[in-house]
Formats: C-alpha cells, structure tokens, sequence
C-alpha cells in the first residue's frame, strides 16, 4: 500500500517527537548551552557581588554543596558528596571552629543545569548556607556560579574546568584547573616527552569542553614548533568513527589528540585499531572513567590523559585521603571527583577558621586569599581569576588502571 | 574544507559505508516487513535491536565468562543468542501489543507501538545496567585485525558484518520465495483478507514475521554493538532506529529490496558526509533525505513499482 504524504509526515513527526523526549543526550560533563571557552583575559568579568550573602546564626555553621546524585553524571556526583562529607566530618572532629560545628547540606542537581540551579536557590535562601560547593559539570556550575554570584555568597566548582565558569564573578572559585591550562600542558607533554611533532585531532562539536581544549591544544602545539596534520569532528553520541578515523590514517600522524569525554574516546580506540592507525593516543581529564578500559579495549592501552591527581600517589595527602575515605565507605573513591570534592570543601573549612565573622562576604575574601593549600590534588593558590593554580598528573592508560606518568608543574600559557 | 581523498581512501570509504549500511538493511528490513503484512510502522523495532546489542553483552560477558570458548565460536553464539532473544521478544510485543489492537483504527496501533518503544527504553533501565562494557570479551579480537588487499587495509571487522548480512539475506530471500510460509507472506501482504478468506493463518503469518523481523534487529544490534564497541544504553536503538525506518521510507516501505536499497544509500551518505569532513551534517544528512523523499516520492524509490512483501 502506498504511503500518503499526510501519514509519512506525520509518522516522521511522531519520530521527530520521540527524539526530543528521550532526552538521550548522554553525560556530558558540560551540558550544553553557552559560547566555547570564553575570553582568555582572566580577571575580565570577577567584580565582588553587591549582596551581603549569609550570615551564620547560633552554633551551627551551614555549608551547601550541590551534586548529581542522580542522572548520567552520578558517579561524579556520588563522589562529590563522599569527598564533602569526609572533609566536614574531619573538621568537626578536630574540634570544629571556635566551639561552632559545620553543616554540610546536599541537594541533588539530578545532572541538569536547570534543577542546579533551584537546588542553589534553595541552599542560599532557605538554607541560608554560608558557602556554596560544587558542580563537577561546568554546565551545572554555571548557573549555579550565576544565584552565587547575585546574592553574594561564595561558590567553589569541584570539577567545572570550561574557562568562562570563574568569570562570573568574584564569588566563584574553583578546585580544579582549568582547560587552558590542560590543553598547553598536554601540548607541551606532547611535544617534548613524547616527542610527537605531527598530530591530528578529533574533537566533540557537541561539547564546549572539547571545542575549547581541542583550541588551545592546538595553539600551544603550534606555538611549541608542532604540526597539527588533521582535525576531524563527530558529536557525542555518535557511534560510528572509521569514515573520520580513516581520513586520519591517510595523513600519517605520529600522534592522536582526543579532546572529548571517555563515552567516545573508549569505541574511538577500538576503530583506530581496526582501521590501523597505530599512533599513541592522548586527552584531557574527560576520560577519567575506568569505563574507558573496558570500551577501549586494547586499542586505548598505552595512551595518555591529564588528571587532578591519582589514588596511588605517594603523597602524604593523598594517602590518607584513601585511607580515610576507604574506612568511611568501603571502597577507595572511583573517580578524581571524590578528592577535588575534598578539597573544595577544605577551601571552604580552612578559609572558615581565619574569618573573623561568620558570613557569606568574609568567607568570601578569605576564599580569595587561600595561599599554599595543600589538597589531595596538590599543594595550590587560589589566583587572582578564582583559579586553583595547580599542577596536572599525566596518567598513562596501563591493562589493569591508569598510572601516573609525569606531573606537569602549573604555568601560564598566552594564547 | 574538502578532505582529499586518495583512491585507496574512497574504496575504503566505500567498504565502511557498506558495513553501516548493512546494519541499517537489518533493522530496516524489520519495519518494512512488518509494514507489509500489518500496514503498521512498529515504533519498538530499533529498541528491539538494542535488546539485541545488550542480549550479545550478557552472552560474552556474564553468562559465559569464566568459560573459555574459541573466539569465532564465541561470536557465532553471541549472535544467535541475539538472535533468538530477539525473535522472542518480537513474539512478544506483537502478542501483547499489537493482537489485541488487530481491528482497532491504525492511529491506535501507532500510539500503542510509540508507547511500546518508550516501555521498553525506561523499564530496560531497571533491568539493563546503564554503559556496562561494551558486548566483546578482550579475547575475541577478531574485529581489530586488518585484512590487505593490494594497498587496500581493510578492517576485518567490516567484512566480518558483510559477510554475515549476507548470508542472513541470502536466508531471508530464500525464505519469501521459496516457501510456503514466504508465499503466505507475500500473499498477505497483498490483501490482508483475501488471503484469510484463501485459508492462510494470518496470525500465523504476523508472527512469523515479526519473529524473523526482530531475530534479523537483533543481528544487526549484535555485530554493530561488537564491532564499534560503544557503551549501551537503553536508548541503544533510538538513532539507528529512526535511521533505518528513513531507510525503509527511502526505499518504499514495504518493500524488501527497497529497504536494503534505501539502508545502503543513507549509510553511503552518512560516510561521505563524514569522509569529506562534514561530521556534524551526519544526522541532517538522513534528515534531509527523508524530507526530501515524502516531498518528492512519498511511496519511496521502488514503492509504486513492484510487489510489495
């Protein structure tokens, strides 16, 4: 029987539907929405907030962390919470701060930028906490970062590495680096330990992550003296990578740069074996996932990505922080969330122990003024642009897990 | 920019188009059939197939793990577990879904198939585990070895998925023309009641049919999900779904040779698309050709023209 037009359309119409209310868009670390990295010019955009924020009443300081503790990006967010936890249970058992013991209030972003949002809302005003921590995704801390900012109370992002999450305002802060600083380090980890010197990239156009790192990597590869032989693009989602891969192959490139998040890079691995392009792979902190082993197969084995800090480092920190937070839930934390979690809510506890009043606005400038923290992920300032000024842990992608190659001290890049 | 292409780089272009158009040609060949004999576009046919991707993880990965089987060998089990969960499955949502609703207006069997497709994507979540490893053992590495011809390399996984399509469409051939049932088929698909007044079980028929649709899903969701090695989730299905139903709409729906037409010429765009540098027109590309067939041939390319099955 033949179609009519009128039936095939609106068959096509009920897919169209379909497509749009599965809300298949996948855990991207960024969400979506907003422009690529934003300007380079840090300080641009960090004036103070006119609102006074919060002031703590009685003997119970309140502290707020927003985290997906459900959605794609539970893992991260699982962990924040752990990490949080552990810090505020540590400060009050060693006695809190003048007599006063801190609260830790969680409220779920369920992974989206909307409901980060509302549950920020709720923390600032009805909580009234003095602080805000978190998001892992820049896409949910952005408009977290945004209610932070107008009613003056502070914010620390855990995970948020997309440039423009501190130029909202002085009131955001972040615990992690950020993906200028990654994308010049990795350059110069490829550049000068791997001595790589004609790289093509694959970059996620769905991502702004990706877009932007994919960006700086390629300046600072080129700035260094290095040949970017091939970019080539696919979206999150997608399945199917050998029309690109092969393309890649054709150019004959001594390395492959991969700027998107592990859910890619794993199967991006496996067709790179099976088309035959045999060069060592390497990324940014977006493929932290043990997922990305099994995903990858052996085609991933042998590559390379910048990360916050990794469970077996030898460092005292980082030591008892998996022992601590082994005893407290079982298992060591899955991912680098768990410590940037941690230390986030340490930026907070410590700042809190030199402020004179308890409020929203003098947390604030003590935040600013965290110098020499030593955190799980590193001994770091908080800089003028909100920024931790950390180093990156190139870890190397081994049969069984990932293993710390090289760390790579902080500096500027100029674009 | 337009890449350049070396010839060896178009033939294996070409060979990659090949293999995602087969996979299309599977999954397109469910809805068509189904079409054919039920006028019912089955909205569930692209999460059947991604039961059959998860169905291929669960066979390698827990219910044989700690058995070390011979990696083909593996792979031709994974497959026909796929398979027949698949035709099961398939034998199912018609038996509950789609019998009841036999004489009901079209429109009800078209929400009661969108809402078929949704139970399974939510309700799959309480059984399926969201991104489990992807449905291969790191033992069958087959799919990442490359087999050379000439100064052609070409991915030994993409011939693997030829070869089987193949053969399963040599099958499905034979079946439709050579059988009893493939004849009771075409019959019904014909004239649904003239062919009941004639004496053929048409229930009989229907279920056949969605049992080889579905068990032909399931292949198609086996190899891609091996092949590629994405993590699964129960929208698995969704994009090649849609994809493979423009597939069937491009090549007149309801009609077999049409569907494995249309499949490879959407898989042929979709790599081109990609070849030359444009990734991100990927999906519009199968957008654009659906548009483009309901406005200038709704029947499809072979619609109007031969018989349909």
């Amino acid at each position: 029987m033949k179609m009519t037009r009128i039936t095939s359309l609106w068959i096509s119409a009920v897919f169209g539907l379909m497509i749009l209310g599965c809300g298949c868009g996948g855990g991207s670390k960024d969400g979506s929405s907003n422009e690529g990295t934003g300007g380079g010019t840090a300080l641009k955009g960090r004036e103070l907030p006119t609102e006074p924020g919060n002031s703590a009443e009685g003997d119970t300081i309140k502290i707020g962390m927003i985290a997906s503790l459900n959605g794609e990006q539970q893992p991260w967010g699982v962990d924040s919470q752990k990490g949080g936890q552990l810090a505020v249970d540590e400060f009050n058992a060693a006695g809190g701060v003048n007599g006063k013991k801190v609260e830790l209030i969680v409220e779920d972003t369920n992974s989206k930028p909307e409901q980060s949002k509302t549950a920020t809302e709720k923390l600032v005003g009805e909580d009234k906490v003095l602080a805000v921590v978190g998001e892992v995704s820049s896409g949910n801390t952005l408009p977290a970062a945004k209610v932070c900012q107008e009613v003056g109370v502070p914010i620390v992002a855990v995970g948020a590495t997309r440039i423009d999450v501190t130029q909202q305002g002085g009131a955001v802060f972040r615990a992690c680096f950020t993906d200028d600083f990654q994308g010049a380090a990795m350059a110069k980890f490829a550049y000068e330990d791997l001595k790589l010197r004609n790289v093509a990239m694959l970059t996620d156009k769905k991502l702004p992550y990706s877009t932007g790192l994919s960006d700086v990597f390629r300046k600072a590869f080129e700035s260094m003296g290095g040949k970017i032989v091939d970019e080539e693009f696919y979206e999150s989602g997608n399945i199917d990578f050998k029309p690109q891969l092969s393309n890649i192959k054709s150019k004959n490139p001594d390395g492959l740069f991969c700027s998107g998040y592990f859910t890619e890079v794993g199967p991006i691995a496996r067709q790179k074996e099976a088309v035959g392009l045999n060069v060592p792979m390497f990324g940014g902190d977006g493929w932290d996932s043990t997922q990305l082993l099994s995903s990858g197969g052996s085609g991933i084995i042998g590559g390379y990505f910048a990360n916050h800090y990794h469970n077996s480092e030898k460092r005292p920190e980082v030591q008892e922080f998996v022992k601590n937070f082994q005893a407290k839930y079982g298992a060591p934390p899955a991912t680098a969330m768990g410590a940037l979690a941690y230390d986030a809510t340490k930026i907070v506890l410590e700042a809190l122990k030199r402020v004179k009043e308890y409020n929203s606005k003098e947390l604030l400038t003590e935040i600013a003024n965290t110098k020499g923290f030593h955190g799980v992920s590193g001994t770091f300032d908080i800089g003028p642009d909100g920024n931790a000024q950390k180093p990156i842990l190139v870890l190397q992608v081994q049969k069984n897990g990932f293993v710390p190659v090289k760390q790579i001290p902080f500096f500027v890049f100029q674009k | 920019m337009l890449a350049t292409l070396s010839f060896e780089g178009l033939a294996q272009q070409f060979i990659y188009g090949i293999q995602l158009g087969a996979i299309y040609a599977l999954i397109a060949l469910g809805y068509t059939m189904v079409y054919g004999v039920l006028k019912l576009i089955n909205f569930a046919h692209g999460d059947v197939y991604m039961v059959g991707a998860y169905l291929a993880y669960y066979t390698c990965s827990v219910w044989l793990a700690g058995v070390a089987v011979e990696p083909h060998l593996m792979l031709v089990i994974m497959l026909l577990v796929s398979m027949c969960g698949c035709a099961l499955l398939g034998l199912l949502i018609e038996r509950i879904a789609y019998r009841p609703l036999r004489s009901a207006p079209r429109i009800s069997v078209l929400i009661t198939a969108i809402g078929v497709s949704l139970f399974i994507e939510y309700a799959g979540k309480l059984f399926f585990q969201t991104s489990p490893q992807p449905s291969i053992k790191e033992s069958v590495n087959v799919f990442k070895d490359q087999i050379h011809l000439g100064r052609l390399e070409i991915a030994q996984s993409a011939l693997i998925v030829l070869i089987t399509t193949v053969v399963l469409m040599c099958l499905l051939w034979y079946f439709v023309t050579r059988t009893a049932m493939g004849r009771a088929m075409r019959a019904v698909s014909h004239d649904f009641n003239t062919a009941a007044l004639m004496g053929i079980s048409v229930d009989k028929v229907i279920t056949i049919t969605f049992l080889i649709g579905s068990a032909l899903a399931g292949a198609g969701g086996m190899m891609q999900a091996t092949s590629v090695g994405t993590p699964l989730s129960t929208f698995y299905g969704l994009m090649p779904g849609v994809k493979a139903f423009v597939a069937a709409v491009l090549g007149g729906i309801g009609n077999i040779p049409g569907a494995v037409t249309g499949a490879m010429i959407m898989a042929m765009a979709e790599t081109a698309v990609k070849a030359f540098g444009y990734s991100n027109y990927t999906d519009a590309v199968a957008f654009i050709i659906l548009i483009g067939i309901l406005l200038l041939r709704p029947g499809g390319l072979f619609g109007a023209v031969t018989e349909k099955v």
